[in-house]
């Protein structure tokens, strides 16, 4: 006789040990008398090291108050954050003259503004956007923090930066609304869609050309007063040092990588010697011999400013640790990608430009953001060579006649911000490898 | 051959151009200091007293003080003025390369230093000398008793090796507990990892005054060091050097003057003092030995104000002084029974 069931068998819920949080205790945390004992021990530490922080750093802390003195008056046992609050334009602008803050401010603003197409939808030329970021940027807020009079070089810079900050914005603007670029809406608006390829080209360049003779005379009028570099100081100098190391350690990497595999002898040579020699040396020692040594070497009176000698130790020493980076991820790439890439009859640059490098580069997120965090870390030994960044800032506050002895405070609040930076970064290449590795899902 | 040729030619070129490049007749300081149109003055990393900076990115201090009073001297105009501050491993190199025209930091003067690494220190600007902080409850009243202590220092300084001295040479069997920093030091000490703190008496004044009861701890009447700390210049500029010099000169006679940034210009104006008269510039010429203006030493009172003054405001009892007593100590003016002494100004 068979028995059959026709009805389906209704499913049984999961056992409580698989789906409560008990159940899952039980299981992770208390499995045996040995783990058991790790949990207990490991909670209690834990809430010893959070109730002490929270006493001190928050509960028991002082936010208001002139002097340490105070502080101690209010609370003895607790922070002192009033003192950090007092120095946050010292920690944030440096020395900078505090009626000038806004400069900074809207460098920040235009950084911003420059570099949100690159993460729009439906923005065309992104490539371009991304190029004019790190090398005509530099030059409008470089502007915008020295000040001064502008000689020649930098007014022609400055008005292309300007004109290309104008042309980004309305493109992004007009690609995000319509889908279309801005020389595509430029040539519909001018109706001259008819016209002949070439003499839509000139129309373009004419608009160019007009523009630009706008900003430059514009500009020949806008004049900020000059703030001396050693007036420079806290996260602004940090991040300006890290930025232009970041900015130039990738492209001065990518050239120096592909010297060291290049088939001519000399520029093979060269760029290997560079190579050995910059990363065998530890960076203050790069920082000392830029700043002290080579003075001595130079006709005497002939002194650089000592930030654009940092800044150049900076960029050669990353762009040599980046070089080897990008070595290895070129080493990854197999030979039948080059082999292919001959086949289709591309150069050596078109093997490199278009079949190698982007894959290599791919490859190689997770160390080249790995490099930058680095240096943006690295950059706090430069307060060694009597530059005011971030962190000779925190470390002046304990110095300071009414904040006397505050050093914990700001330390820790220097930490947050050093964590919160580099968190931002490895998160956003987390981000990247995720958008570029489609198309190799395993 | 011909590359060899070519190459020759091009190395000589090369150094044509780099001869070329070498200035022939050099300047002296003061020259290049007036081109410029400021000083460019040397202290150190942040140090509470001497030189550190305000909320508002301001430096302020007794050192500072010293630069101030020259670029006032000079210009008549206490801010036209460069504060560099250098790391203790720099200072030297960065005033003989020219970066620096003086160091106002504290550096003490020693004959090896003046002697061996091509500079010259002037007139110190502060006596200090290595002691030690104990808990008043420990019951310790003098630095012989410290037998068998753990002492609490910075390392690399000379503050360690005399410390190591005083140890040996009383037979007090001393360990030291060293620091890289001496706010971890201090934090050390508090928290009962040592019996005692040893460091520069001024320094060690400044920070006990910022813990958090102060009248529990005590400095000890002994000192084991001489550190005279004085500006340095660059060996070789007599003119530049006096500069500096009378500067400091200058505003120690002040004090002993009576003049104060206060009563400059009513007794410029009206004193029947002929030592007070000479020195502001009303008679005589003694600025015409410097180079400078007759009004030199009047600009660094009105601007920069006495030593007596800037010792209240930056070391002693001012709103953002640190609290050390002036007064029986060696930083005292000499009629008082201290150090500070200018030669005359006449």
């Amino acid at each position: 006789m068979t028995v059959v069931n026709e009805k389906k068998t209704t499913a049984r819920a999961a056992p409580s040990s698989e789906t409560s949080v008990l159940g899952w205790m039980r299981k992770n945390l208390f499995g045996s008398a040995f783990n058991s004992i790790l949990t207990v021990v490991t909670l209690y530490v834990i809430y010893l090291t959070v109730k002490g922080l929270w006493s001190w750093g928050i509960a028991d802390a002082v936010w208001i108050a002139d002097t340490r003195r105070q502080c101690f008056g209010i609370s003895i046992d607790g922070a002192c954050w009033a003192g950090v609050i007092a120095w946050l334009d010292n920690i944030f602008y440096g020395r900078y003259p505090r009626e000038e803050l806004w400069r900074i401010n809207l460098g920040l603003v235009l950084l911003i503004i420059w570099m949100v197409p690159l993460w729009l939808p439906r923005v065309k030329a992104k490539i371009f956007i991304g190029l004019s970021t790190v090398f005509l940027y530099p030059f409008l807020a470089g502007y915008l923090f020295a000040g001064g009079d502008k000689d020649i070089f930098m007014q022609v810079m400055v008005s292309a930066a300007i004109l290309c900050l104008i042309g980004n914005t309305l493109h992004s603007i007009i690609s995000v609304m319509t889908g279309n670029s801005l020389a595509e809406t430029l040539i519909r608006v001018l109706n001259v869609k008819n016209a002949s390829e070439k003499s839509q080209r000139n129309i373009l360049i004419a608009i160019l050309g007009v523009g630009f003779a706008l900003v430059y005379v514009w500009q020949m009028g806008w004049y900020v007063e000059s703030v001396s570099w050693t007036k420079w100081g806290g996260l602004f100098l940090t991040m300006v040092i890290a930025g232009i190391g970041i900015a130039s350690a990738l492209p001065g990497g990518i050239f120096l990588a592909l010297g060291r595999r290049s088939n001519l002898p000399v520029i093979r040579i060269i760029s290997t010697a560079f190579i050995e020699l910059f990363r065998s040396v530890p960076l203050i020692t790069v920082l000392f011999m830029a700043t002290t040594m080579f003075p001595l070497f130079m006709p005497e009176g002939f002194i650089l400013n000592k930030l654009t000698q940092v800044i150049i130790a900076v960029c050669l020493f990353n762009a040599c640790y980046m070089a080897e980076t990008v070595r290895a991820g070129l080493q990854a790439i197999p030979k039948g990608q080059f082999e292919g890439a001959h086949t289709i009859g591309l150069g050596y640059w078109g093997t490199m430009g278009f079949i190698v490098m982007p894959q290599a580069l791919k490859h190689m997120i997770p160390n080249i953001v790995g490099i930058f965090i680095g240096l943006l870390k690295d950059t706090t030994l430069v307060s060694i060579i009597g530059l005011f960044d971030i962190l000779s800032m925190l470390r002046a506050i304990s110095k300071d006649t009414p904040w006397l002895g505050l050093h914990k405070e700001p330390l820790l609040f220097g930490a947050m911000l050093f964590f919160l930076l580099c968190f931002v970064m490895s998160k956003y290449s987390r981000h990247m490898e995720a958008k570029l590795s489609t198309t190799h899902k395993n | 051959m011909m590359k060899l040729t070519t190459f020759l030619t091009s190395v000589a070129a090369v150094a044509t151009l780099a001869v070329a490049a070498t200035p022939v007749t050099a300047e002296t300081t003061l020259e290049i200091v007036k081109k410029r149109g400021h000083v460019r003055c040397q202290v150190g990393p942040p140090s509470a007293g001497y030189y550190n900076l305000d909320a508002k990115g301001e430096w302020y201090g007794l050192d500072v003080a010293t630069c101030q009073a020259v670029a006032s001297a000079i210009f008549g105009d206490p801010k036209k003025l460069e504060i560099q501050s250098i790391s203790s491993q720099m200072r030297f190199t960065s005033l003989a390369n020219g970066e620096s025209d003086l160091l106002s930091r504290t550096a003490t003067w020693t004959m090896s230093r003046d002697t061996q690494l091509g500079l010259d220190f002037l007139q110190p600007n502060f006596y200090d000398g290595q002691g030690f902080t104990v808990h008043k409850d420990s019951g310790i009243t003098s630095a012989y008793q410290l037998k068998g202590a753990k002492v609490c220092v910075t390392s690399g300084t000379t503050t360690e090796l005399n410390l190591t001295d005083f140890s040996r040479a009383n037979d007090l069997n001393i360990s030291a507990v060293t620091f890289e920093d001496y706010n971890v030091r201090d934090e050390t000490y508090l928290n009962g990892g040592c019996d005692a703190v040893t460091g520069d008496k001024s320094s060690m004044a400044g920070n006990m005054a910022a813990f958090p009861v102060p009248a529990d701890h005590m400095i000890l009447p002994e000192t084991l060091s001489k550190e005279p700390l004085a500006p340095a210049v660059r060996h070789g500029d007599s003119q530049w050097r006096d500069i500096v010099s009378w500067t400091v000169y200058a505003m120690i006679n002040a004090e002993e003057l009576g003049i104060t940034s206060k009563n400059v210009d009513d007794l410029r104006a009206k004193s029947d003092n002929v030592s007070i008269r000479r020195m502001l510039g009303v008679e005589g010429n003694l600025h015409e030995g410097l180079g400078l203006n007759k009004d030199w030493a009047y600009s660094i009172i009105k601007h920069v104000g006495n030593y007596g003054e800037n010792y209240e405001a930056y070391m002693g009892s001012g709103e953002q002084g640190i609290g050390i007593p002036r007064k029986g100590s060696a930083n005292a003016l000499w009629t008082d029974g201290g150090l500070m002494y200018s030669p005359p100004m006449r």
